[in-house]
Order: C-alpha cells, then structure tokens, then sequence
C-alpha cells in the first residue's frame, strides 16, 4: 500500500494571544488524506485555518496537537520536503534578482548544479511563459509574472507534490486560466496538487476531492462530482432544438409524475465571455499592428 | 507594472510520470544530506548579491572622500601630527562605518524574508533553519570583510601617497644636509606613517563589526521590525562601550564576592565589552600591541560571534513563521 501524499492526523492549532487566557483556535481536530496524483483543494473563507494547515504540513509552523507526514515522512523533519514544491499566497521574491537567477537559487538550495539546473531552469521559464523576461529583475515583473516564477520555483526540483496556497490570487483572468491549465497539467504528469482557495468556481474546475473548512473544522469532504451532484435532478443540454420540441418535451415532463424546474437558454459564463472579448480585441490590435508595419 | 502579454502562454511539460514514481524525492535533486555547504553557499551568495545591490558600498564612497579630504587639510601640521590625526580619523571612521554597516545590514535580513514571505519558499524546500541562519550571517560576514579590505587598502593608499609627498619634501628640504641625516629623517618620517600595529587592529575592528552582525542577528530573530531591533543594538552599542567603566567603578564600590562576580559575567554576555576591541587608541599613540593582546580579543570576538549566532539559531529554531 503506497503512502498517501499527505496524512493529516488530529490536528489542532492554537495561536496564544499576548494578556488574554484564552487561544485563538486556527485548526480543531483535522484528519485529511490527500492521495498520489489528485488535485485536492482546501476550501473556506478567509480566516478559516486554510494557510496555517498548509504550514504546518510543510513545518513551517508546529502543531499543538496532532500529527502531519508528506509520503509517510513526518513533515517536521527537513527530508519530508524533498519532494515538495510551494508557493505561498502572493509572493514576493527577492526583487533585485533576475528570473533566471531566482530559479538558480532555489534550484541550489534543492542540490541542484551544472548543466541539469541550467536546463531544468530553461525548460521552466518556457512552461511558465517568462523566456523573453529571463535577465529582468523581478522587481519589474507584474502580478501575474510574479506568480508564475513562483510555480517555477515551487517546481525546480521536480517534486511529487506542489503545495499552492491561493495561487491565482490577485491575477488577471488569462493569467489565472494559464494556472488552472498548468494545474492540470501537473495532474496529467502524476504529480500530487494541494491547493487552498476560496475562489469556489476555479475549484469546482480542478480539484478531484475537496474539503470545506469553516473556523478552523473540516464541515464537508469528498469527491467533489458526488459532493455538489443533486440526486433527484437531471440536466438535458440540447442544441439546434425547435420550439416545437421542446414544447413536445415539457409537456410530456407535465404528463409524468416529474417537475420541471427551470426553462432557459443556455449561457456562457462570464469569464468565457471576457476571455474571448479580449483574445479578439488583442486579434484586432495586432492585425492593426501589422497593417500598420507592411504600410510603413 | 509590466506583462509580456506574447510570453503568456504556459507550455506543457515535456514528460508524464505515474504517481508515486521514483520514490520520496524528487528526480532532479541529489539526495537529501543533514547539512550542506552547498546551500549555505547559495544563502551566502544570495545574502550579499542582495545587500551589494542595495548599494550599501555608497559608504566606502563616504570614506574615501573623508580621508581624502582629511588629509587635504592636515597639510599644514607637521608631519608627526598628520599621520596621528590621519591614522585616528581612518581607524576611527573604520570602526564606526563597519559597525554602522553590521547593525543595519543585519537587522533587515530576518524581518524582511518574512514580511515578503521569501522565508516561506526557502524554509519549504528541503533547508534546515541553522543552515538559512549560517548562509545569512556568512552573507554579512564576507560583505564587513570587503567593507573592510576596500577600506584598508584607500588607508593605506592615502597613508602611502602622503609618505611619499613629504620624504620627497623632506629631500628637497634637505638637499644640502649630509647624507646621515637624511636619512634619519627619512626614517622618523617612514616610522610615523606605518607602524606594524595597523593590520591586527583593522583585523581586530573587522571582528567586533562580525560580533555585532552576530548580536544583531540574535536580535533580530525576536524582533518583529527593523526598527526594534536598530534601536536595541544603539542601545547595546553604547552600553557596551561604557559597561567597562560601569564594572570598574562596581567592583570598587561592591564586595566582589561570586554573586557580584556571576551577575557581571551575565552583563559581560547580554552586553559584550565593546571597549575591549577598541585597539585605535593604542595605534594611534604608537603603543605596541602585545602578540597576547591581539590574541586574546580575537579569540573574545571569535567566542561572542558563535555564541550570538548559536543564541539566534536556538530562538529561531522554534520560532513560528
């Protein structure tokens, strides 16, 4: 039996708070299991104990009570993150450095050197998009750039598990979409995604098991299909369908003994509709461009 | 705020592993080794890229102008006391730069990674904290070592110029004067200039700037601003300057039995005794310093680094980022 990719076992956190008697309890009693090769997205709002469990699971805080392992090593010990790569909500790197050399640090901290890290670096900043900005320091990088150098780090040794505390924070929707499909990606290639989130739509994208935590309770966790399924509805998507026919359709739901709940078009959604507007609005000023360029 | 909107895109990975593949680790990595060097070069590095491209070396600009200028207006002393006055100015500055320098390096590093959250993917790849502390200190350490090397050699520099301006002077004063005599003034001047003394106490200035690095450190890793910990080390800076004093004038005034003896040992630890690594003075008036002397404060400056850096580990160990 292989080892989950992080256990999670009794957890609870308390934050002292300096003259008062009583703690701030940030995590009660957490179990969580995340699997080799899932996606697995910790949900809730602000303040609910999200950034402090990814913490404790990567040492970076201890525990009150209870007990964390990365593939069956307890998290406390420096090895367990061998094989961890993380990227902390709204990173700031050192400024002063370029991308290329931020990669190279980091790259040395994990034992990395020579040709390899020169090439893993390479093939990184291709990934993340961030080739034509390799010399720039990052403290003239946008958002959006800053966070993916920070996937980039989080992924210079190759690890088996990424660790991402809300990683689209703060970026723009084409930035955010290149994330989740990068996100993917690290699935498609075997590797373990821990994310923390509270963007429930870009969740309900990728994770394969969610878990809900609300002041620091784990309230809801499973399969994310079988979490948000409703038994007793059925969704039919039909296109080119006459007027005719889906009369013929709703009275024939009328005559049997089930309900129809709802008739409407179907819609978009919102960030579709800004993606396209502004992948043909780029399309239009770039052909202008070039218009512009042969008439010169 | 810039974005390279034709570097966008995100590519696909090359290859595909099944989970669980290859082990614990990583595939790139070497294994994980309980303590690397090869890290603590790479914080090293890091620390003084950082703080050389914060343009701290302005200071040395500050310097040379100083003793530059200096020396420019002591033209009209006679020669004894212009090298006394330059050796006294430049040690000084030395020792007042390079401790400014070590305190105010030192005590934006911790706060800072933590404020950016630049400790966080640091301490999440596989890097004890003892080793991210020693990377941080050494980063300092090698930037006071070429504070002071850049700083000793525009010293000697314009200790050496001004040498030779007035034993050329003194020749041309001279020239008729017979030959013994010349050569006797030609010494006394040599003599003032350089005297074997210089080196051990910019050696020795160079070890209370790292002592104060270190304590700073140690500072720091309770500190939750810069600010704090700034304002905590000019106090330490001052009371350790006059806690000789204080001690002389305790012990004349209190019995010194061991309770007196044990609580002036724990003033010496929290409050090292900066007076004693005060060597200028001495040189200055042309005091030999004693082979024993050196010695025995570089050993005091050597002891109280460790120690602070060792202090500051422990408090950071257990600290909650």
């Amino acid at each position: 039996m292989t080892d989950p990719a992080v256990a999670v076992r009794g957890l609870t956190k308390l934050f002292p708070v300096p003259f008062h008697r009583q703690s701030v309890v940030a995590v009660r009693d957490l179990d969580l299991r995340v699997e080799p090769g899932e996606v697995y997205g910790l949900l809730g709002p602000n303040g609910s104990g999200k950034s402090t469990t990814l913490k404790i699971i990567l040492g970076l805080v201890s525990p009150t009570r209870g007990r964390t392992e990365i593939f069956g090593r307890d998290s406390r010990l420096v090895e367990s993150r061998e094989a961890v790569g993380f990227l902390p909500e709204n990173p700031y790197f050192y400024k002063y450095l370029t991308g290329e050399e931020t990669l190279r640090f980091f790259g040395r901290l994990c034992g990395l050197g020579g040709a390899p890290l020169k090439n893993r670096i390479n093939e990184l900043l291709t990934l993340v998009g961030l080739t034509k900005a390799r010399k720039r320091r990052l403290g003239t990088y946008s958002k959006g750039m800053l966070q993916r150098i920070g996937l980039a780090q989080a992924l210079i040794h190759d690890p088996k598990l990424v660790v991402l505390d809300e990683p689209t924070a703060g970026v723009d929707p084409a930035g955010s979409r290149e994330i989740r499909d990068l996100i993917l990606d690290l699935r498609r290639r075997g590797i373990t995604v821990l994310l923390s989130s509270h963007l429930l739509a870009q969740a309900q994208e990728i994770c394969d098991r969610v878990g809900i935590l609300a002041d620091g309770v784990l309230v809801r966790e499973g399969r994310l299909q079988e979490l948000i399924a409703i038994e007793n509805q059925t969704e039919l998507v039909i296109a080119d369908a006459s007027p005719p026919l889906v009369d013929e359709i709703e009275s024939l739901i009328n005559r049997s003994n089930a309900k129809l709940i709802e008739r409407r078009k179907s819609t978009t959604t919102l960030e579709r509709l800004f993606l396209e507007a502004t992948a043909k609005n780029d399309e239009a000023r770039m052909s202008n461009d070039e218009r512009i360029t042969k008439q010169k | 705020m810039t974005n390279d909107r034709n570097d966008l895109t995100l590519q696909r990975f090359p290859g595909r592993r099944s989970p669980g593949e290859g082990g614990n680790a990583s595939t790139l990595a070497k294994p994980y080794r309980a303590f690397s060097v090869g890290r603590i070069g790479a914080i090293t590095v890091n620390t003084l890229t950082e703080l050389t491209r914060l343009k701290v070396f302005y200071f040395l600009l500050v310097f040379a102008l100083l003793l530059i200028g200096s020396s420019m207006f002591m033209a009209q002393l006679t020669f004894q006391q212009e090298f006394q006055i330059l050796k006294d100015v430049s040690l000084g500055a030395m020792s007042i730069f390079t401790s400014l320098l070590a305190i105010v390096a030192t005590a934006r590093l911790i706060p800072q990674d933590i404020e950016d959250r630049t400790i966080y993917t640091i301490l999440a790849k596989p890097v004890p904290r003892l080793e991210y502390l020693l990377g941080k200190i050494a980063g300092v350490l090698l930037l006071l070592a070429i504070g002071t090397l850049v700083m000793g050699a525009v010293f000697f520099l314009v200790l050496y110029a001004r040498e030779q301006t007035l034993v050329h002077v003194t020749m041309r004063q001279m020239a008729a004067a017979p030959r013994e005599q010349i050569d006797e003034a030609l010494r006394a001047v040599r003599a003032s200039a350089f005297n074997s003394d210089i080196l051990p106490g910019i050696v020795i200035i160079y070890l209370k700037a790292c002592l104060l690095a270190a304590l700073t450190l140690f500072v720091s890793t309770f500190a939750t601003t810069n600010i704090f910990t700034i304002v905590v080390m000019a106090f330490i800076y001052f009371i350790g300057h006059l806690q000789a004093i204080a001690r002389e004038y305790w012990l004349q005034e209190h019995s010194s039995g061991w309770i007196s003896r044990v609580f002036l040992a724990v003033v010496a630890l929290i409050f090292p005794d900066l007076q004693a690594f005060n060597l200028v003075d001495d040189i200055v008036a042309g005091t030999a310093i004693s082979l024993g002397l050196f010695f025995k404060t570089a050993v005091l400056g050597v002891f109280y680094t460790t120690i602070y850096t060792l202090l500051a580990a422990f408090v950071f160990y257990g600290k909650e980022l």
